[in-house]
């Protein structure tokens, strides 16, 4: 068996290492000796009705719904309090990034467990793309995604397309921060999905002016060298 | 205004005037930002419990008006139908939940509301580092928000939770005060 | 059902929003449209105070034989001024909405300072969206 960690390895071990998003795979420290191993040590406190999160059905919440306006003051609180520790918008948006990527690496698990016996390992750039375009989309948003395209000049970037992201209809980005999208938290979002799926890569958002959407965002996806050559190996 | 009668405005507001979106989303999201304050504050959780707060202040000024403007709903005669509304018709119309009022003080000026179901927190564990399930209260946003939007309808109030299920405890109680009405005061003078 | 302009104004009286939807008007310098909001405010104020009727809000129409003018004041303490021609009826209904579209566009704008005034483009866009097609 290879050595997860050569340089050129076609596998990348997969941690919630924001370090990754660096460019820098960096291996995932050992567990600590401290950390209690077995269920049973655990020392957390439970209700003394005995119900914890564990007796309930993972997908009993799958088709539940709250009001779009929650979510909107969640984000816009969680996009002030990253501006205050940022002074530019690359930073802004890779911070924002970060916090999507946490909840992509949750979904891809959430996702595959519920598709159940008919869930299937994605191989291909094309197989994993339709999976976040449609599966990932539809669940997060009620909507598949507007368009997949696969870029002309570059071999390793492909172009996912929104119309109108759900994350940014009620933002007014003002004018003097024009190049930032709020949508790099989903950006993050499909990161963390195509690195738990062993497709690493880096995907950041654009706006791009339409008359008939101008909300419309390009999450440009630029693999890494590594899954290019699996996908020619597989052709 | 009684209590049915807010339960069913909340059910028909929620029902035809709100935008919906899945819930996981939320409460992805929003574990999201208590994850990265417990990061960023390292593991300082009474600081974490004090941002969540500011933040849910900051949410609160604005959500109130999005509560009225949906909602339609005229002022409470009393702090009681404050309650009510607050249970009924806030909570519903934006987490799809109605904690119950309860616990009153004999002056009507505290009262608790008793949550059943807590969307922020669903499937939600605290960190088992022996201090988390002693300091951190998950969803202490909730009481910045209240705080934040009580106060742009001139209630100065403090929240505060006494008890989480995330702590071990048999429920989820908020403790809400009110502290004073605020008068109207007469604009400033040109200057 | 013509719409010559909507103002709104924050709790202190500020000028926060200012646009005209019919061509025709008198444009006013800013300087003026502050005037006017501060004199509204404060005409808004006195009203209310002056009321024979205890508990009284403060003045919510004011109509002249040139146009008409209805006030919308929030629990909150946010004032919206619509200007319209006279005889205009369901002017609530656009006063609903406005508040609306402002709660959707502006509250939930994390860019939009609270009481500064307004400069989210969404908001414009849909405004103008809704009340263009009623001129």
């Amino acid at each position: 068996m290879s050595n997860l960690n050569a340089p050129n390895s076609p596998f990348v071990p997969f941690s919630p290492n924001p370090s990754i998003q660096s460019g820098v795979p960096t291996a995932t420290p050992p567990l600590s000796a401290s950390k209690p191993a077995q269920l049973g040590s655990s020392n957390l406190r439970y209700a003394s009705s005995r119900k914890s999160i564990y007796d309930r059905h993972l997908n009993r919440t799958q088709r539940s719904e709250l009001s779009k306006a929650s979510f909107a003051f969640l984000f816009g609180e969680m996009i002030q309090y990253a501006q205050k520790q940022v002074s530019g918008i690359q930073d802004l948006e890779k911070k924002l990034n970060i916090q999507g990527y946490a909840i992509g690496q949750r979904l891809l698990e959430l996702l595959l467990y519920r598709e159940g016996r008919s869930a299937k390992r994605e191989t291909r750039v094309l197989g994993i793309l339709q999976f976040i375009a449609q599966t990932l989309y539809r669940h997060l948003f009620g909507k598949p995604a507007d368009g997949l395209e696969k870029s002309r000049e570059h071999e390793d970037e492909y172009m996912l397309i929104d119309h109108d992201p759900v994350v940014n209809s009620h933002i007014s980005v003002p004018k003097e921060m024009s190049q930032l999208n709020c949508a790099a938290f989903v950006a993050g979002i499909i990161e963390a999905v195509l690195d738990g799926s062993l497709f690493p890569c880096r995907v950041t958002a654009h706006s791009v002016f339409s008359e008939q959407f101008p909300s419309k965002t390009v999450f440009l996806i630029k693999f890494e060298e590594s899954v290019l050559e699996r996908e020619a190996v597989l052709q | 205004m009684s209590s049915t009668k807010a339960a069913r405005i909340g059910e028909e507001v929620w029902k035809t005037r709100i935008d919906k979106v899945n819930a996981e989303l939320v409460t992805l999201t929003y574990g999201s930002i208590v994850a990265q304050l417990c990061k960023d504050f390292e593991g300082d959780y009474m600081e974490v419990n004090k941002q969540l707060d500011k933040m849910g202040y900051n949410i609160g000024l604005r959500l109130i008006e999005d509560f009225l403007a949906k909602t339609n709903t005229g002022r409470c005669a009393n702090f009681r139908e404050t309650a009510e509304t607050i249970s009924k018709i806030g909570f519903k119309v934006f987490l799809n939940i109605t904690p119950t009022v309860t616990n009153w003080t004999s002056d009507n000026k505290q009262f608790s509301l008793i949550f059943d179901e807590n969307p922020l927190a669903d499937f939600v564990e605290l960190p088992d580092d022996g201090r988390a399930q002693n300091e951190l209260w998950y969803s202490n946003i909730l009481c910045g928000v209240l705080r934040g939007a009580l106060e742009m309808v001139q209630m100065q109030v403090d929240a505060h939770f006494a008890s989480d299920v995330l702590r071990g405890n048999d429920t989820t109680e908020m403790r809400v005060t009110l502290i004073r009405m605020i008068d109207d005061e007469l604009p400033p003078g040109d200057d | 059902m013509v719409i010559l302009s909507i103002l709104i104004l924050n709790k202190a009286g500020g000028l926060i929003y200012q646009r005209d939807f019919n061509e025709g008007l008198n444009k006013l310098s800013s300087n003026d449209y502050l005037v006017l909001a501060g004199t509204f405010h404060g005409v808004h104020a006195i009203t209310s105070r002056i009321s024979p009727v205890p508990g009284s809000g403060g003045l919510e129409v004011l109509e002249s034989d040139q146009f008409r003018v209805q006030c919308f004041q929030t629990l909150t303490g946010t004032k919206f001024l619509i200007f319209a021609e006279p005889h205009q009826p369901n002017i609530d209904v656009i006063c609903r909405r406005v508040y609306e579209l402002y709660a959707d566009y502006v509250m939930k704008n994390p860019f939009y300072q609270i009481e500064m005034p307004i400069r989210c483009e969404q908001f414009d866009r849909q405004l103008v969206a809704y009340i263009k097609p009623k001129q």
